[in-house]
């Protein structure tokens, strides 16, 4: 029961709603943010709450590329993939980290330290190639950068390369 | 029916391909197209679903509008110019589409069960789209398994969302999901889990390629090879229209078609999936003699001549009143009606009952007895176009699915306002569950209905008062029954059923705003202690407030059986003659002996119950059963088998060896409803032609010949050369039985009949019915439990029925989820249930629309549960009420 903890939050976003099923998003957030990915007993529990079958959470899920179906490490790296970035070589990223961490895509190192995803532009196409850590974003990534942050990352769970996300204006003036 | 149009809808007229169409307001312009006969190609597109104009199929081209438009959701507009296949830009588009499609459509037509039949096939047929652009590999998804009735093949999706649309706004399951995104959606339940829903197939009718199909069929036909025959379903009272298709006189698939039948094209799992019980290798296929511990196969000849032999015997020694009859509403009207003329004719006994008996009875006797109709004076379609829905005691989009859809229809389409009393509670689950839909829901105990209704009643009345025309022409009626109600403390009601004067209030005032009112009675009011005064109290309701003869507006029961009400319409009931009469009305005995030319027994005959106790006490030697299973389904405590041990000659006309049958001296073997013709009469009283679909299993004859011979070795021959024949006489006998008709007329109360009620009538039980029925001890830690009829079957019939078993095999005992964490029982956990009558095993369900304090059951399922439930006939209507118990629950 992964809500039983978050009563005042999951209250507070049905009332944001008139109708129910709006808060499916929000619901779905809150249970990826709590277990890192969409588990099917969190979505078994957001259907109860809104009335819905959990084939229609299910669904929402699936056409939604942030929501993961499956656990993720603790860190969530998320290279760029689109056309700015690709000119300038996140492509090589993709296959450096194959190279070191031993991972594609989709997978998750063994020690569940990082799972790597290839994502469409994450706004930041000034600064490619980019990717983007949990909430953080790392920019003009080179390997040797890359090499830093994993390590910083492994020892430290930070990094202070991170330069981001700049689409808050009160966290970048932080 | 009958609604008088108030303001004539507005007609537009446009130019389709160079056809002028006059159409209402609002159609949509492939609608439009379709009635001048211009077929617009489309996938997405289905008449029972808002239009999503997902797959640009439709695209026409409209003078003056910039684009082409989906012609899907487009509405119609004075003058418009619409141009479809005399388009070339039309053309183009559409090949394009197709050649979008066939860039990921596998060419798998050879093995595909859909080729033939396929929308795809035929479109591309058309606009040969033989050259693609796309060089591309085609998309290939990973093959899962779905469920065990259903397969997909997704790689052959067109991604149109038919089914998915379905499945939420027709049937309201929600159980598909289009899962992804673009051209990578697939059709899916959910997460890795197998489909879990109510099977109702209609996702495999709807979708227009192979995508979803029918495992119970799969590669064994080709469209072109099967034989059709339009039929009527054989399980519930809906009456729904099927199309049998056979392949060398075996039975392949079940379909209907959009647009035919009561049913609209719409089926549940029975329908589509239950065919496979007239199949089945248990099906007794020849006539058996008990030799004694077992039986001996026998040729007809032989059986007949016993069976009329040793009748007459008994007939001479005891009189014609030592033999009786019972016959199934699951045998065609002209069955039922030979049956009864056979008994009242040959036999010259008046004791016949049939399945009505056990709770349908109640529901037409209170109809007669206020409206002086057995029928509804409501179809289908004034479900639907109903303002205010009530439900009373019924689970209906499990015991009659397709009423249910009409329900589903009337408040998701047309905003009809939904009052439900029923003990299940709104939860959503892997079926429909029609409470979830209600505006005012009161969930309570299957014992206190009546509580509910009356409460009900009361608040209706006394803040909408009762209606000017009765206060002035029925005072003493109107005067007597608020006395009642007055008499009836707000305090105990509340008390007896957990909700307040204000919920009922609220309810009362929607109840009153309605114009077009619709009481659906369901089996747990009628077969049930009370039912009869329940239903009687609903009439009463109607016609306090003025509404029992507006047009629309009507109480309704449900028939379980699928011509229970032509049983009683055809007089397989001991006092009532075919049409319905009383057998003391004097007019119709006349008027049926002398069509007859036999003389109708005077003495009254009884009722089941009765003939257990005759049966008992010897005054009954010999019973005939036709299709029905009194020591299956009774309980013990009713005698049941200690009435059928005191027989000389029990005769079963039966399909399979069920608990009667194996006690019978003689089985005869008959046909099913797919190797017979007939006539059923759906709980609506629309008369609905059965068809033949396959050979006889064996030697197996229809139950109407059978009496027909032993008529003839009874020395007093009752010959018909075939069913038309006694389609004829009975409608001489009856006028009333209209010929067959796309849609029926529903009866309207007679006038005469509702004046004598009012007039009087209805003092003979008015106590009776408006005294809360005594209160159950509560036991807190006792459970009462209710055996229900279950979606995926029918009476014992189903359980022969390879499809559904697949989905429900065994019966379980489905609880709260809180009610078994209280008790520490989890799913699937052995349970003993006990009370004083004995102590029965069960396993444990967890449904969360179950109240605490209850249990349901399956009743399919309750060879053992029988021994639990207690007894009691209704002393008005003598019906046999057996469908609850309360006991203890102990976890082994």
């Amino acid at each position: 029961m992964i809500f039983e903890q978050l009563q005042n939050e999951v209250t507070a976003i049905l009332a944001r709603y008139p109708v129910k099923r709006s808060a499916l998003l929000p619901l779905l957030n809150l249970a990826q943010a709590r277990e890192g990915y969409v588990s099917e007993p969190a979505m078994r529990e957001i259907a109860k709450l809104l009335d819905l079958t959990p084939p229609q959470v299910f669904e929402t899920v699936t056409f939604y590329t942030m929501f993961n179906l499956k656990p993720i490490g603790t860190f969530h790296l998320q290279i760029c993939k689109s056309l700015m970035c690709a000119l300038v070589g996140s492509d090589d990223l993709v296959a450096w980290i194959k190279n070191q961490l031993d991972i594609g895509p989709g997978q998750t190192t063994s020690d569940n330290m990082f799972t790597l995803s290839v994502v469409e532009c994450l706004g930041s196409c000034g600064t490619g190639p980019m990717m983007q850590v949990n909430d953080d974003y790392y920019e003009q990534l080179t390997e040797e950068k890359l090499k830093r942050i994993f390590d910083d990352l492994r020892r430290d769970g930070t990094c202070s390369l991170k330069s981001g996300p700049f689409m808050y204006p009160e966290s970048a003036a932080k | 029916m009958a609604t008088t149009q108030e303001t004539k809808p507005d007609l537009v007229t446009l130019t389709i391909d160079g056809k002028s169409a006059r159409v209402p307001k609002g159609t949509l312009v492939i609608e439009a197209a379709r009635q001048v006969g211009v077929m617009v190609p489309h996938f997405c597109y289905h008449p029972k679903l808002t239009p999503d104009a997902n797959c640009r199929m439709c695209l026409v081209e409209i003078e003056k509008m910039p684009r082409l438009q989906t012609s899907c959701s487009t509405p119609v507009a004075e003058g418009m110019v619409v141009k479809s296949a005399k388009s070339d830009q039309v053309e183009a588009a559409r090949k394009s589409v197709l050649d979008f499609i066939l860039a990921n459509h596998p060419l798998d037509c050879p093995v595909c069960d859909q080729g033939g039949r396929c929308d795809l096939q035929d479109f591309s047929h058309e606009y040969t789209a033989t050259k693609s652009q796309f060089q591309e590999l085609k998309r290939v998804f990973q093959k899962e398994y779905f469920s065990p009735l259903i397969e997909t093949q997704m790689n052959r999706c067109v991604q149109c969302l038919r089914c998915v649309r379905y499945c939420d706004q027709v049937m309201d399951v929600k159980a598909l999901a289009p899962v992804g995104r673009g051209t990578l959606t697939e059709i899916k339940a959910f997460g890795t889990h197998e489909l879990d829903c109510e099977f109702c197939g209609g996702c495999v009718q709807i979708c227009p390629v192979g995508a979803i199909t029918s495992r119970m069929s799969m590669y064994e036909f080709r469209p072109w090879m099967l034989k059709r025959a339009d039929s009527i379903c054989g399980y519930c009272g809906d009456g729904c229209q099927i199309t049998y298709q056979t392949k060398n006189n075996s039975l392949i698939e079940v379909s209907s078609t959009h647009g035919s039948g009561r049913n609209n094209g719409d089926l549940c799992a029975r329908g589509y999936f239950g065919y496979h019980v007239s199949e089945h290798p248990e099906r007794i296929q020849t006539p058996l003699i008990r030799q004694g511990e077992t039986f001996q196969p026998a040729i007809w000849e032989e059986a007949l001549e016993q069976v009329g032999q040793t009748l007459l015997a008994i007939k001479q020694q005891h009189g014609p009143d030592a033999i009786a009859g019972l016959i199934t509403g699951r045998c065609t009207n002209e069955d039922l009606y030979v049956f009864q003329k056979f008994m009242r004719g040959v036999v010259g006994t008046n004791q016949i009952d049939s399945s009505v008996r056990y709770g349908h009875l109640n529901g037409v006797r209170a109809l007669q007895r206020v409206q002086g109709t057995h029928r509804w004076t409501v179809s289908f379609d004034d479900i639907v176009e109903a303002d205010v829905l009530l439900l009373v005691g019924t689970n209906v989009t499990e015991t009659n699915p397709i009423t249910g859809l009409k329900i589903k229809e009337a408040v998701k389409r047309k905003g009809a306002k939904l009052i439900t009393i029923e003990a299940l509670q709104p939860a959503v689950g892997t079926i429909s569950n029609i409470v979830n839909l209600a505006h005012h829901h009161f969930g309570v105990r299957a014992d206190g209905f009546q509580g509910a209704v009356l409460a009900l009643m009361k608040s209706v009345l006394e803040t909408r008062g009762m209606a000017e025309d009765v206060k002035a022409s029925a005072t003493a009626y109107g005067n007597d029954l608020m006395a009642q109600l007055s008499g009836l403390a707000w305090s105990r009601l509340e008390n007896r059923t957990g909700y307040s004067l204000s919920d009922y209030g609220h309810a009362a005032s929607t109840f009153c705003q309605g114009k077009k009112v619709v009481i659906l009675v369901g089996q747990d009011v009628l077969r049930a202690s009370g039912g009869y005064g329940m239903t009687m109290n609903l009439l009463d309701l109607l016609l306090l407030t003025g509404k029992l003869s507006n047009p629309g507006c009507g109480v309704a029961p449900l028939a379980e059986e699928n011509n229970d009400q032509g049983a009683f319409e055809m007089g397989a009931v001991s006092d009532v003659l075919p049409g319905g009469f009383s057998i003391d009305h004097a007019e119709s005995r006349t008027a049926v002996s002398k069509h007859w030319g036999r003389s109708i027994p005077d003495s009254s005959g009884g009722a089941l119950p009765q003939f257990l106790e005759r049966m008992q006490s010897g005054a009954i030697k010999a019973l005939l059963v036709v299709g029905e299973n009194p020591l299956g389904s009774l309980p013990p405590v009713s005698g049941i088998e200690q009435a059928l041990e005191g027989l000389q000659l029990l005769v079963c006309q039966e399909l399979f060896m069920t608990e009667t049958a194996r006690k019978a001296h003689v089985v005869l073997p008959v046909c099913s409803s797919a190797e017979k013709e007939g006539t059923f009469t759906n709980t609506e009283g629309h008369v609905q032609a059965v068809r033949k679909a396959v050979e006889p299993v064996g030697d197996g004859r229809p139950d109407w010949e059978i009496f027909s011979a032993l008529s003839i070795i009874m020395g007093d021959s009752m010959e018909y050369g075939d069913v038309k024949e006694i389609g004829k006489e009975i409608r001489n006998v009856l006028p009333g039985i209209r010929p067959l008709g796309p849609t029926p007329i529903p009866s309207k109360p007679d006038a005469m009949v509702v004046c004598g009620y009012v007039g009087g009538e209805y003092r003979r039980d008015l106590d009776s019915r408006y005294r809360l029925i005594d209160e159950q001890p509560d036991f807190s830690d006792e459970l009462l439990v209710s055996l229900r009829q279950s979606l995926f079957h029918s009476g014992k019939f189903s359980l022969k029925a390879d499809g559904l078993l697949k989905v429900e095999s065994e019966g379980k005992l489905y609880v709260h989820p809180d009610e078994a964490a209280r008790r520490n029982i989890g799913e699937g956990d052995q349970v003993d249930l006990c009370n004083d009558r004995g102590t029965i095993r069960a396993k444990v369900g967890l449904r969360e629309r179950i109240p605490m304090g209850m249990a349901v059951f399956p009743e399919h399922f309750d060879q053992e549960m029988r021994g639990l439930l207690s007894y009691a006939v209704d002393p008005e209507t003598q019906v046999p009420y057996y469908k609850l118990a309360q006991a203890r629950i102990v976890k082994v």
